[in-house]
């Protein structure tokens, strides 16, 4: 292959490892979007906390980080469902503002309980994965970029039976679709939401646990959730499908934007272009590009 | 006289006015009069407190119109301050014009651009439409960044004291004065559009659109008006804060700040004037009252003061919202409002 | 009408109460104590970098009250918070003066508080040290802000001169890592100009976001284009990210060179081998330099109970250390009258200060208030974990 175009599929690759990343993160949100209208706020805030969480399970307590991986989830599920019980429950049947608003008045406890119980300073992750670069075909990829997309991989399969074909699953699709519907076959749908959560949380902490080996651990770890808008917007707000193909897509934008782009106009269009895409793609297609058109009736 | 009983209305007019009863009339004269009288007896740190909340609550009425009234959500609102802001920096210190000038060019500036977002969101609802306004205030962060021809980049715009007909405001308490007479301005602009033919289309849009439009209200026109009107109020906040700032940069005006009116017009309350200015007044308050009352703690409990962070001030301020949303999840002026009719009603409370 | 008898009182009750009168006495100075403010960021992402600054520069005051104050005067520090944002730094000077009382405040944070609070510091006669390294501080001259660093222009040249110069280089390919805050964007134009003048233009520049979630793109482009130096302007986390990709892509540039905010033993601890071509440059000692200045710092650092990982990032605790040491030594100066405008004056009568090598000589005169325009250079040393200092104290080359 000529430099030009291993240049090319080398930073679609590498944009496809960081859109792994933004998928998870777009999971997390649309899981909870799906089932309850939430805009979870909060989601950034867990990211972060799975990070520190893990770093200190590794580095502290020596843990094997696999184990700590595993208590890292089980930390978050069990955030997520004490925050459903906590705060989202007393809020069950109240206004979408006020429920949306609670989660930014939790974003906002999160982050600095964090900064006290953890610190502020630049911690950085003692990364698991070999520092042996793999090379394929010219393309040059790091073990973690690797492992990211496995672990993404198996996620969202792992995701997909669970949804497809657990009892546990089939509760939460049809919560979805009509609560009270739901809740006339027999679903507890208070059950159904505390799980929700959780496993919205679970998907966040491992998307925090593989940005704290590509990133420092610090605050700042809360604000990719925002890098991860336009990632649920793209794919259309409920459909899980939707998120993870909008997470890859926002990646490589991103990616080719950063590599074409920054030579030629400069200034730092890279951040820039996902959310113009976005805002074009909107003007297209108002529900996303996998989101159902809702059917209004008067 | 008769003893005053529940209100009784003779006409739809009655119902509408402005000050529905003298004690209204009474209160507000009060209120007046405490205004005026603050910076007298407070120092020029609580009045700067002022200051800024004066602007972040005509900020706020012109997110609330928006999102309140009219039901169009957006979390792009930074970046119409920041067009105002940007206006009147660069019309008062490049073209040195005077602050009649200034302000309500960034209002229209602000309201232009508001034209231009609204237009293409027409079709957009709920987040959609919030992530399209997020995306058009990150854009606007990109080009005040990198326009620095006209903005000065990330060096910031400098701007002069705000100058009154020949009289410099040039501390706290004498902006206080200008800021306070604006937003009273603000405000009852704000009261009498919501009660107006404008303001009732905007509720009925936000109710239900399509009910509206059946019920012969233009929803292009009242959409992209609500649009022009909010960015109006956020272009002439963003002049005042320029003013009060007297330098402006495009940090001022990120996607977080857009997220703080949000939560400044549910905090006090959505589709309400008087909430906008509780809810203001709150998110801007509050934290500085909280830092008082923790360094007031550690004067009082000098034990304390090795284990004081100040990031508890803010985690109190977090969970602070949290409660008053879980009690009251109309807002601040859900709570006034309770208080008022248990008031109004004694002793005959329910 | 309601509305217009509303509206005329506001007017009429405006304009008769515009006045007020700043109380100017002998604020924050008592016959025991002497009330100083700081305002730093303490919380939020930044506050990586307000800690350790402002923990030095408390640190120091305590030890020097232990050694019996200042002309028998406590210096007693109030240190509040700004989050990083130029309207709470604001309202914190605001309540500084009035609530406190104090007499100066050391800092109000970085660049745009300071231009914030500007007029304030000009009314109330706040003698401080800025957290920044504008040329606009000091030129035209401030009378009440002191710059301590090199400015960001010194340090770049410095840093292209040692390219030139030192490395030998006649035609080296040079891209540029900066973000879009005020640091990076002079950092990237003095590069640049540097860079013309000795006849070699950029390679590449590129943007590397302070909260970049990756720097894939901008690490695969430069090696793309082949550079052998890359010149970052941006602060510690970015750069550890960009560090380690670099490391991920097999990228080997000749060096990668940093500015002041990222030259710290962090980077090194942070990278391991992936950064043992770091140069970086400050105007501030290093840790692991034997010179009496830093061997105090950390003599203070122990008696207060830090550690260096307590600290977090040792050169910025070193920075505050460094700003308290010439308040110290100004409040000394200006004897048992210290009011603002003797403290002013007494700034003004440095002349080649020694500061045991924490900074540079430094000097004040009545006309100019500029920082002494050197830096050192540090160079990655993998084996102990931290940057060794290649250089003494420089200034940029003249240029012919």
């Amino acid at each position: 292959m000529d430099g030009g175009l291993l240049f090319f599929f080398q930073l679609l690759v590498s944009g496809v490892a960081v859109g792994c990343l933004y998928a998870l993160v777009a999971l997390g949100f649309v899981l909870i979007l799906k089932a309850t209208d939430i805009l979870n706020f909060a989601q950034g805030e867990v990211i972060m906390i799975s990070a520190f969480i893990c770093y200190f399970l590794v580095t502290t307590l020596h843990l094997p980080f696999l184990v700590a991986v595993l208590i890292t989830c089980a930390a978050a599920g069990l955030m997520g469902i004490l925050t459903e019980r906590l705060v989202l429950r007393p809020m069950l049947g109240e206004p979408v503002f006020a429920v949306v608003m609670v989660t930014i008045g939790l974003s906002i406890f999160l982050r600095s309980m964090t900064g006290i119980l953890f610190g502020h300073n630049n911690l950085v992750f003692p990364s698991p994965f070999p520092k042996e670069t793999v090379k394929m075909g010219g393309i040059i990829l790091s073990q973690t970029q690797i492992w990211i997309m496995i672990s993404t991989l198996a996620l969202i399969i792992a995701f997909f039976l669970f949804f497809k074909y657990s009892r546990m699953g089939l509760a939460m699709r049809g919560t979805a679709d009509d609560q009270n519907v739901a809740q006339l076959m027999g679903i507890s749908v208070k059950r159904v939401f505390a799980m929700i959560w959780a496993v919205s949380f679970v998907s966040a902490a491992v998307a925090g646990i593989f940005l704290a080996n590509v990133m420092v651990i610090n605050l700042g770890l809360s604000f990719v959730a925002v890098s991860a808008f336009p990632a649920i917007i793209l794919g259309g707000l409920e459909s899980i499908p939707g998120a993870i193909i909008g997470g890859l897509a926002i990646g490589i934008i991103e990616n080719l934007a950063g590599g074409y782009l920054d030579q030629i106009i400069g200034g730092g269009v890279k951040d820039v272009t996902p959310f113009v895409v976005l805002f074009l793609i909107l003007m297209v297609r108002p529900y996303g590009l996998f989101g159902k058109k809702e059917i209004e009736r008067v | 006289m008769a003893i005053r009983s529940k209100t009784f209305r003779e006409s739809y007019y009655e119902d509408i006015k402005l000050f529905q009863t003298i004690w209204i009339k009474f209160w507000m004269m009060l209120f007046i009069i405490a205004l005026v009288a603050v910076p007298f007896v407070t120092d020029p740190y609580l009045v700067y407190i002022i200051d800024i909340s004066c602007i972040a609550t005509i900020a706020a009425l012109g997110l609330n119109i928006l999102t309140g009234f009219t039901g169009q959500i957006s979390l792009g609102h930074a970046a119409f301050l920041a067009i105002g802001a940007y206006t009147t920096a660069i019309f008062a210190s490049t073209l040195n014009m005077k602050f009649w000038v200034c302000l309500p060019a960034s209002g229209v500036a602000a309201a232009c651009a508001g034209l231009l977002v609204g237009i293409p969101c027409l079709r957009l609802k709920g987040l959609y439409l919030a992530m399209a306004t997020m995306s058009f205030g990150v854009v606007v962060e990109y080009v005040t960044v990198t326009w620095e021809d006209l903005t000065l980049g990330v060096r910031g715009i400098s701007v002069p004291t705000l100058d009154v007909f020949g009289y410099a405001l040039d501390s706290n308490e004498k902006l206080y004065y200008f800021l306070v007479a604006v937003t009273a301005l603000a405000v009852i602009a704000a009261t009498n559009l919501v009660r107006t033919r404008v303001g009732r289309a905007f509720i009925a849009i936000r109710d239900r659109d399509i009910a509206a439009e059946v019920m012969g209200v233009n929803l292009t026109r009242y959409k992209v008006l609500a649009f022009a009107i909010g960015s109006f109020y956020a272009g002439v906040a963003g002049g005042l804060y320029a003013y009060v700032m007297h330098y402006i940069h495009p940090d001022h005006f990120t996607f977080l700040l857009s997220v703080q009116y949000l939560a400044m017009i549910i905090i006090g309350g959505l589709g309400s004037v008087l909430g906008s200015v509780f809810g203001a007044v709150f998110v801007t308050v509050v934290p500085e009252f909280i830092k008082a009352l923790a360094q007031t703690m550690t004067l009082v409990f000098p034990a304390l003061e090795d284990k004081y962070d100040d990031a508890w001030n803010i985690a109190a301020f977090g969970l602070l919202i949290m409660l008053f949303l879980i009690f009251e999840p109309k807002g601040l002026s859900g709570i006034w409002l309770r208080i008022k009719t248990c008031f109004k009603n004694w002793p005959y409370t329910y | 009408m309601n509305v217009k008898r509303v509206l005329g009182v506001v007017l009429v009750c405006a304009l008769t109460c515009f006045f007020s009168s700043p109380a100017m006495a002998a604020r924050g100075v008592t016959d025991d104590t002497i009330k100083l403010g700081l305002i730093l960021v303490k919380t939020g992402p930044v506050a990586a970098l307000g800690l350790p600054d402002g923990h030095g520069m408390v640190d120091y005051m305590k030890y020097l009250n232990e050694q019996g104050g200042v002309h028998g005067r406590k210096i007693d520090v109030i240190w509040e918070d700004d989050e990083f944002q130029p309207p709470k730094s604001v309202a914190a000077l605001q309540k500084l003066i009035h609530r406190d009382k104090v007499l100066t405040v050391i800092t109000t944070g970085g660049s745009q508080q300071t231009i914030a609070n500007m007029k304030t510091i000009n009314d109330y006669k706040l003698s401080n040290v800025p957290n920044a390294l504008m040329k606009e501080f000091f030129d035209p001259y401030h009378p009440y802000i002191f710059a301590m660093g090199a400015l960001y222009e010194t340090q770049f040249e410095c840093i292209v001169d040692y390219i030139f110069n030192d490395l030998k280089e006649k035609n080296p390919r040079i891209g540029v890592v900066y973000t879009k805050k005020e640091y990076g964007k002079i950092g990237l134009n003095a590069i640049r100009e540097r860079a013309k003048a000795y006849g070699v233009d950029l390679v590449n520049e590129l943007v590397l976001p302070t909260g970049a979630v990756d720097a894939s793109s901008q690490v695969l482009t430069l090696k793309q284009n082949n550079v052998e130096y890359v010149i970052t302007c941006d602060v510690l986390p970015p750069i550890i990210s960009f560090v380690k990709t670099t490391e991920k892509y097999n990228y080997k540039p000749k060096a990668i060179f940093g500015f002041n905010w990222a030259t710290d033993d962090m980077i090194v601890k942070a990278c391991g081998k992936a950064a043992e071509n770091y140069i970086g440059a400050n105007f501030v000692g290093g840790w692991s330099d034997d010179s009496p200045g830093v061997k105090l710092a950390k003599k203070i650092a122990k008696k207060y109970g830090r550690d260096e990982k307590s600290i977090g990032l040792t050169s910025l605790y070193l920075h505050g250390i460094g700003a308290s040491l010439l308040f110290g030594e100004a409040f000394k100066r200006a004897g048992r009258d210290l009011n603002p405008d003797s403290l002013k004056a007494a700034f003004e009568t440095f002349r080649d200060f020694d500061s045991g090598g924490i900074f540079p000589p430094l000097s004040y005169t009545d006309k100019s208030h500029a920082p002494p325009e050197m830096i050192k250079l540090f160079k990655a040393d993998v084996p102990n974990k931290r940057l060794k200092a290649i250089t003494g104290w420089r200034k940029p080359m003249k240029m012919k």
